[in-house]
């Protein structure tokens, strides 16, 4: 009697984390230009608004931490939009008839590798 | 081979208001749906999907229109379908939406599926039809496309016989 096929599962993950993680910072062409927390996330969901359309829009993006002062912010976005926020964020020329910018400083899918930026790193 | 693939859309426009179909124009209907994906879809989407697209044929009485995109912006064009809420024509406004009821690879599928979609939808109106007179003309079409379609078999059946 032939023995029974031996049956197995195998699972491959491919990218464990669902959520990417990006720090960015907003730079302005001319100084004195102040955005808030809710303003910003505004921005953001325009630009994607307007090159993706309402669709991509809607996609779950959080704010994590925002500072007003230096208008740097964490974002999360789930995996599958991270191509388009990053497109559209480059291609964001200006907020209310001023000339601004998107730095993107870091990228990760885990939030913790966020913490520490090898960039800023000041050797003694 | 080395081609551009495309996608032909079957849809039909599905309204409350029979003034809604009758103004239906390939021109009117071409600018409502590139609108809608430039709404839907973005910037990005516009550009993509009007590459390659076209109102390829548009029956005003029955309401049916054939719409052509690329293969790979064949979803996107989809998706933004059932966006489309009204028809605006001549400062008229008509609420409508889009049915898809087929979507082929070349316009010779999308006519057979036409072809059987009106036989069956013959016999549907022929149940709930009330006028006598109406009865009498949609059992006259019916017998018409049976002996239609025994027609086409045999000839097809003719043409693999002499292969």
């Amino acid at each position: 009697m032939p023995a029974p096929a031996a049956t197995y599962e195998r699972v491959v993950y491919k990218n464990p984390s669902e959520y990417h993680y990006m720090k960015v910072c907003l730079e302005f062409q001319d100084c004195g230009v102040g955005l808030n927390a809710a303003q910003f996330k505004q921005l953001l969901i325009s630009a994607v608004k307007d090159l993706f359309g309402e669709v991509d829009a809607a996609l779950p993006l959080d704010i994590l931490t925002y500072e007003e002062k230096t208008l740097s912010a964490i974002l999360r976005i789930c995996s599958s939009g991270l191509v388009k926020l990053w497109s559209s964020l480059t291609l964001l020329g200006s907020y209310k008839g001023k000339k601004c910018a998107f730095r993107v400083m870091q990228v990760s899918p885990f939030l913790l590798a966020l913490s520490g930026n090898s960039r800023e790193l000041v050797l003694d | 081979m080395v081609r551009f693939k495309h996608r032909y859309l079957l849809c039909e426009l599905v309204s409350d208001d029979p003034r809604c179909r009758l103004s239906l124009d390939d021109r009117v209907l071409s600018s409502l749906v590139r609108d809608t994906i430039a709404r839907v879809h973005g910037t990005f989407g516009a550009a993509a999907c009007s590459i390659g697209f076209a109102v390829r044929y548009l029956n005003a009485y029955t309401g049916i229109v054939l719409l052509r995109c690329r293969k790979e912006f064949c979803q996107l064009v989809w998706s933004a379908l059932p966006f489309i809420t009204c028809l605006e024509n001549k400062g008229h406004r008509y609420p409508c939406f889009f049915n898809t009821l087929h979507v082929g690879g070349t316009i010779r599928t999308c006519q057979k599926f036409l072809i059987q979609y009106n036989r069956r939808q013959l016999l549907i109106l022929l149940q709930n039809c009330t006028d006598e007179g109406e009865r009498e003309a949609i059992q006259k079409s019916v017998t018409r496309s049976c002996l239609l379609e025994e027609e086409e078999e045999s000839g097809e059946e003719a043409a693999e016989a002499m292969e």
